[in-house]
């Protein structure tokens, strides 16, 4: 396989870096990312100083705070960081086609493989990248260059929580050797347990047994555990991806709520919206899915056929119900519902077998075009249905 | 119109309301008689009862009775006795017949009962049945009831118009949705009409049902006529004793005369002296003059079923009862009076509790329920919503997510109960210091509101633990019955519905320290020690006295408590008499006459506070321990009645006893101004009798126990590795394994660690050591347990491949046994990572095995790697994470390096600092809330080092700062002033720290 480069960019406890963007007041000072008021209080994200106060991911808040009293708490806020990681991205587009970033959580890895004779040596593009980032951005992000992922990704663990490191090709395996198995990605709690029955603490330890030796302690664990302490990663960067197309909607409970009223109000809201944003360019939704993320945090999806598709409310309206009812099995409050429409079509001209049917569809249809005609004229909220307000 | 179908709480997680405030309700609607028809049970009867007559309501006995599968109801309504005698079958058959049909099973059991329903279907089958029936129309007439009215007249059967209640106030109906939404496990929002009544399910006043059923007149006129002949008003009382069966045709009496002189005789040997043979006599005779002759035998054929018992309770007063091994306390050697008893002034029936080894307990209770098939239950608890459980289950309806109630709820205090509360909630939780800061933003208010209603709304039944009836007539003519989900028979009454109907019942309970006491002496015959159990007299050795007197009783059976222990440590008292006041004595809300008990002990002055006291309370230093004591004071003082004297002493220990107890003090201040008693004297005695309200022993009770712990306490005096080894064995114990094992290492035992060819299931000891047994190491299941000493007894295990080949544990289980050490003798080179690959050789070759056949084909190929070398610190923690404790050390030995820094005194050098400030380190073992006379909450808590145990007061400003990071098993630094009282230390703690980098070995702990 040829030689490759791949760059890591990591912005730090991105979630704090991109509250001290907004307010420059928290700089220096411990922040604690964790939502507020009653429901999942366990600390997502935090700074520095919290972290060296012993804070960490997912503790509760209350013992973050024993930890770390003089703590400023901020409730999550994920929409702004979509928006922050989309600024990030924007800074590395330039520089390769494949650029990959899994979550909103500020890591980036870029694929600078054979661009060195149009940009130059990768580090140099790391390090313009960095620049672009901090002027546009005010981040101070930690980078790294290195022939795959996973050492990229050690390599700016190793520097956190500023700074950077260059690793040649062939210097995975001395790079990793004495460092922590812990350091490692990809290697999960269970293994760490088990390595230290074995006194294994460093990867060097671990790289010394075989395959097979690796194998009985390990089993079908093993192979990717060899590879990892080895700094063996064949893994793609993968660029951002083309999806299907699809119309989305979402709401927020602002008190979470498990009352059937409430949840169905809000959800013919979003019948509504994803309706008129599929009329508009006169497409119909072949499938509904409804996503429901209640107050712990668990999250489902279930989905209905439309035969045939639609874009009218009233039907879409019928079919996310069904959909909400079979993932609304719990009476945990639900914080937030998300309609999904995708296999877009253009709408079909086959015509209902009973001309009973046909006589409604084709009233329904009048109805949300007399409304789509109101709302273009008067605003959206100039006429609602009784059941939204 | 009279209400004949009204529902209670009782009819579980329907109604909302006690019987009560039920007839509270009702008489002020103005009506005169009243029904209480709960569906499938008679839970409510006696309260219901007791309201009517409060209330001056003509009470009408009844149930509702539901069919299991087709839903279908009915009211009968109890006419007299034979019908009460029907309904109790009806219900029991409800419950324990798998394939109960409500058409078919009504008319079997019809006399005496006049039946309600809705159903035109089961109207027409038990009125051809000729079962007395009419048609129920709750509520308010509506269309079913119109079609129904049809088949009424058509069958010309009365239509009767019923409140059909479920609630006493329109406004309960939240309440009663809110039951129905925890019931179903459902939100509010998601409640059907099926599964919640309607709105108008209230007890209205009688006009409205006059103006909803004004089209139907006779309806209501039905109701007045039914109710006329329903002059049932309440099963009759007296006294129920459980049957003798004898074949040999000899009476009760005289058999019992025959083994009471024979146990006396195998008791004080053959001569019996006057005193005995006195006091012999005297008991038989009230016996048989009160009928319970049979019940002494049937209490001995129980007690005859284990070799180790004790008899507690007022039974224990009883010569008869000690001769025929009922109860192991010599009552004239101890002054014990048989009056407290059993007199003929005494209708209630007497109390006799005896406690069997906790193990063998639920075999006896089988025996007998086998041996009187039919006529034997247990009595049941009727578990109410309390705080924490109605907080919980509220909030889960409302859509709050398990953290976020729990955010509450575990802060709430551990035995917070209803009695603690009053009808402010919601301001009541925000004084708790634990729930400071929380400031109860929406939807709490509101949970905490409906909570409030909840709590104390019966939600199931329970066992009681231990209390049995038994019957000369089947049961189930007494009682309703049902089967409990762990299969036994049980009463639908509590013990007080209980002993109103004057079901005399017996209390099997289960006692850990029986079961270590037999464990400790088996192990002693084990290792060949002769021990002689008939003759033993542990009170009278001297050196089991000094043990009691220096409060080293951990692990002793009642006296293992701190309190107790430094109760024992300030009084210096070792002897028998003395324990049995300390045992008594220890009360939670008896704290300033406890201190003023060791004060007059050690010699300080005191005056009876009236000489008309002088003679009762001679023997306790003028201080009011036992019981009978408020008795005896009640007729001393105030010239009560012995029976009234009892009947105060009784409503103490009730739970709902304001109203009654302000009477009893009425006549108490009364009583005794007559005497010329002063105000403050007679305020001053009020207040000491007011301390044994809900919790206190009768001197033969203490007695009892007394007997029990001084002999827990000989063994661990004479025999303490194989005492500690039966405490922690058995389980249960005030303190944790990890606690016991220190203290076992303070008394110079050695642990052994667990290992494959020597450890039992339960620990063993021997002389100087004892060795861990399979039950203290985590995760091992029952069986593996079981196979490791059976396979043994075959041969012994030579390798670890050999034990893993013969035993087949489970991959964790095996872990932990390598973790804990127990192949370290069969393997002492090896490191246990070694050990550990081994083991995943194995299950690599177990998992091969299909396929190749070839057993060792793996191992073979395989080498073993070089693992780097084992840390002891990591190893430690792997054992410590597979035990619970380190085997050779005390835990806090490990930091010793972090606190050589700071200036730590150690626990066993503390009595040299009174006075003083100090710093110790030390791990939690176990602690105890108790409240301030104003009511703020402060802790005891125990600390232990290396050296020894600390008591600790914690003083509620310091226990509002550091009750929440205070964790059982963690290290922390105390800080605070050494202070002593009577000879016992304790420390009074100011400030606490975390020991720095404790969290590691913190989450493992």
């Amino acid at each position: 396989m040829r030689e490759r480069s791949i760059i890591h960019i990591n912005v730090a406890d991105f979630a704090v870096a991109v509250e001290r963007l907004v307010d420059s007041r928290l700089r220096g000072r411990p922040v604690i990312i964790a939502p507020g008021g009653a429901a999942r209080a366990a600390v997502y994200d935090m700074s520095e100083e919290s972290y060296q106060s012993g804070v960490r991911k997912g503790m509760t808040l209350g013992r973050a705070l024993g930890r770390c009293r003089d703590a400023v708490v901020l409730p999550p806020r994920p929409a702004r960081y979509e928006r922050a990681m989309t600024r990030l991205v924007k800074h590395a587009l330039p520089f390769s086609p494949l650029i990959e970033m899994t979550d909103h959580n500020g890591h980036l890895f870029v694929d600078a493989t054979r661009t060195g004779r149009l940009f130059g040596p990768p580090p140099d593009v790391a390090w313009r990248i960095r620049k672009a980032v901090r002027t546009d951005m005010g981040f101070d992000p930690i980078w790294s260059v290195a022939p795959n992922k996973l050492i990229a990704k050690v390599a700016t663990r190793m520097v956190k929580p500023a700074g950077e490191y260059v690793i040649g090709a062939g210097e995975e395996q001395d790079f990793l050797k004495p460092l922590p198995v812990h350091l490692i990605p990809g290697i999960e709690a269970e293994d760490l347990k088990r390595f230290g029955e074995f006194n294994l603490t460093r990867a060097g330890h671990v790289a010394h047994l075989s395959m097979e030796q690796l194998n009985i302690m390990f089993g079908s664990r093993s192979d990717s555990l060899y590879h990892a302490v080895r700094g063996i990663d064949s893994s793609p960067v993968l660029p951002v991806g083309q999806k299907p197309p699809v119309v989305v909607a979402d709401h927020e409970f602002a008190n979470d709520t498990n009352q059937v009223a409430v949840v169905q109000g809000a959800l013919y809201g979003l019948a509504e919206r994803v309706g008129a944003d599929l009329r508009k360019p006169r497409l119909t939704a072949g499938r509904i899915k409804v996503l429901l993320d209640y107050s712990d945090g668990r999250r489902i999806t279930r989905q209905a056929v439309a035969h045939p598709a639609t874009a009218n409310d009233v039907r879409l309206f019928v079919l996310a119900k069904r959909a909400l009812e079979r993932a609304w099995t719990r009476r945990v409050g639900i914080r937030h519902l998300r309609l999904i429409c995708d296999r877009l079509t253009y709408p079909p001209a086959q015509m209902a077998l009973f001309a009973e049917d046909e006589k409604e569809n084709k009233m329904s249809d009048t109805l949300i075009f007399a409304l789509d005609t109101i709302r273009r004229r008067f605003g959206f909220n100039a006429i609602r249905v009784g059941r939204t307000l | 119109m009279i209400p004949l179908t009204v529902r209670s709480y009782y009819s579980l997680m329907w109604g909302t309301c006690s019987p009560e405030k039920i007839c509270a309700v009702a008489k002020q609607r103005g009506y005169a008689q009243l029904a209480l028809t709960d569906t499938d049970n008679l839970y409510g009867l006696w309260p219901f009862l007791k309201s009517c007559e409060r209330e001056n309501i003509t009470p009408i006995v009844g149930a509702e009775l539901t069919d299991p599968v087709s839903e279908y109801r009915a009211v009968c309504l109890v006419e007299n006795a034979q019908g009460y005698a029907n309904l109790c079958r009806l219900i029991t058959r409800r419950h324990s017949d798998k394939g109960f049909d409500l058409k078919s099973a009504v008319p079997d059991h019809a006399r005496g009962l006049t039946v309600l329903t809705q159903n035109p279907e089961l109207l027409s089958e038990w009125y051809e049945a000729g079962v007395t029936t009419a048609a129920a129309v709750p509520r308010r007439p509506n269309g079913t009831a119109f079609k129904l009215r049809k088949v009424c007249k058509h069958l010309g059967v009365r239509v009767v118009a019923t409140p059909g209640s479920f609630f006493p106030d329109p406004d309960d109906l939240k309440v009663h949705r809110m039951l129905r939404a925890i019931d179903r496990n459902t939100s509010l929002s998601r409640l059907t009409p099926k599964h919640a009544a309607p709105s108008d399910a209230w007890l209205a006043p009688a006009w409205e049902y006059a103006e909803r059923f004004a089209v139907w007149p006779d309806a209501i006129r039905a109701g007045r006529e039914i109710a006329e002949r329903l002059t049932f008003t309440g099963p009759c009382s007296g006294l129920v004793l459980p049957p003798w069966g004898n074949s040999q045709g000899q009476s009760p009496k005289h058999l019992l005369r025959d083994a009471a002189y024979k146990g006396a005789r195998k008791r004080y040997g053959d001569d019996l002296s006057e005193t005995v043979v006195d006091r012999m006599e005297h008991e038989l005779r009230i016996i048989e003059k009160m009928g319970f002759s049979s019940y002494f035998l049937v209490v001995q054929d129980i007690v005859s079923r284990s070799p180790r018992i004790c008899g507690r309770g007022s039974g224990a007063a009883s010569l008869v009862a000690y001769s025929l091994g009922i109860t192991n306390v010599c009552p004239i050697k101890y002054n014990l009076y048989f009056e407290r008893f059993l007199n003929p002034g005494r209708s209630d029936p007497p109390d006799m509790d005896i406690d069997f080894a906790w193990d063998e307990r639920d075999e006896i209770i089988d025996s007998v329920l086998k041996q009187y098939n039919g006529h034997a239950g247990l009595v049941c608890n009727h578990v109410a919503f309390q705080p924490r459980m109605a907080i919980r289950e509220v909030a889960k309806v409302l859509g709050l997510t398990d953290p976020e109630i729990g955010r509450v709820t575990q802060r709430l205090p551990w035995f917070w109960r209803e009695v603690h509360m009053n009808d402010d909630l919601l301001s009541q939780l925000k004084q708790l210091p634990k729930l400071g800061q929380f400031d109860f933003p929406e939807p709490w208010q509101q949970i905490i509101h409906t909570a409030r209603h909840i709590i104390g709304i019966p939600r199931h039944l329970s066992v009681h633990p231990g209390g049995m009836v038994i019957t000369p007539d089947p049961l189930y003519t007494y009682v309703p019955m049902e089967i409990a989900p762990k299969g036994v028979p049980i009463i639908q009454w509590e013990k007080d519905g209980a002993e109103h109907r004057g079901l005399v019942k017996i209390d099997l309970l289960g006692n850990r320290s029986l079961g270590v006491i037999r464990d400790a002496i088996a192990n002693l015959k084990d290792n060949g020690t002769d021990f002689d159990e008939d003759h033993w007299e542990p009170e009278d050795d001297a050196a089991t006295q000094a043990t009691v007197a220096g409060g080293n009783t951990m692990g002793c059976f009642y006296i293992e408590s701190p309190a107790m222990r430094l109760l024992q440590k300030k009084t210096k008292m070792g002897d028998f008499e003395h324990l049995v006041i300390h045992s008594s004595i220890i009360r939670p809300a008896a704290n300033e006459f406890i201190r003023e008990y060791i004060r007059r002990l050690h010699g300080g002055k005191w005056e009876p506070i009236h000489p008309l006291l002088a003679d009762v309370l001679e023997e306790t230093y003028g201080i009011m321990v036992y019981q009978e004591d408020v008795a005896k004071t009640a007729v001393a003082l105030a010239g009560f009645s012995h029976a009234d004297a009892d009947g105060l002493r009784k409503i103490m220990s009730k739970k709902d006893k304001a109203r009654k107890l302000g009477h009893y003090k009425e006549r108490f201040i009364a009583g005794a101004r007559e005497r010329g008693v002063t105000h403050e004297q007679i305020h001053a005695v009020w207040d000491m009798m007011m301390s044994f309200s809900g919790y206190s022993f009768c001197k033969p009770h203490s007695a009892s126990y007394a007997r029990v712990s001084f002999q827990a306490a000989y063994l661990k005096t004479h025999y303490p590795a194989r005492f500690m080894a039966a405490v922690i064995s058995n389980q249960g114990g005030f303190y944790s394994t990890f606690a016991y094992v220190s203290e076992a290492r303070r008394l110079g035992v050695e642990i052994l660690p667990p290992d494959v060819n020597k450890s039992d299931i339960r620990w063993k000891g021997r002389a100087g050591a004892m060795r861990v047994g399979w039950l203290s190491v985590k995760g091992l299941s029952t069986s593996t347990r079981t196979r490791i000493v059976a396979q043994r007894k075959t041969k012994p295990y030579h390798d670890i491949m050999d034990f893993l080949e013969r035993v087949q544990p489970h991959d964790p289980e095996a872990r932990s046994l390598i973790h804990a050490g127990a192949f370290d003798l069969l393997h002492p080179k090896e490191s246990r990572a070694s050990l550990l690959w081994e083991l995943a050789c194995r299950q690599k070759s177990r998992s091969a095995r299909s396929g190749s056949g070839d057993l060792f084909n793996v191992r073979r190929v395989v080498p073993k790697p070089s693992f780097p070398p084992e840390n002891q610190t990591e190893r430690l923690r792997h054992e410590f994470s597979a035990l619970g404790f380190l085997c050779d050390r005390h835990p806090m030995v490990l930091y010793a390096d972090t606190l050589k820094k700071q200036k730590i005194v150690k626990a066993g050098d503390l009595p040299r600092f009174i006075g003083r400030h100090v710093c110790i380190a030390g791990l939690l073992i176990t602690g105890k809330v108790v409240h301030t006379k104003h009511g703020e909450p402060m802790e005891f808590l125990t600390f232990e080092d290396e050296t020894g145990l600390v008591e600790t007061t914690f003083f509620p400003k310091a226990y509002g700062r550091f009750c929440a990071i205070l964790e059982r098993n963690r290290p922390f630094i105390l800080y605070g002033k050494v202070e002593e009282d009577f000879g016992a230390v304790t420390m009074t703690v100011e400030r606490v720290d975390s020991l720095p980098n404790s969290n590691k070995w913190q989450t493992r702990l």
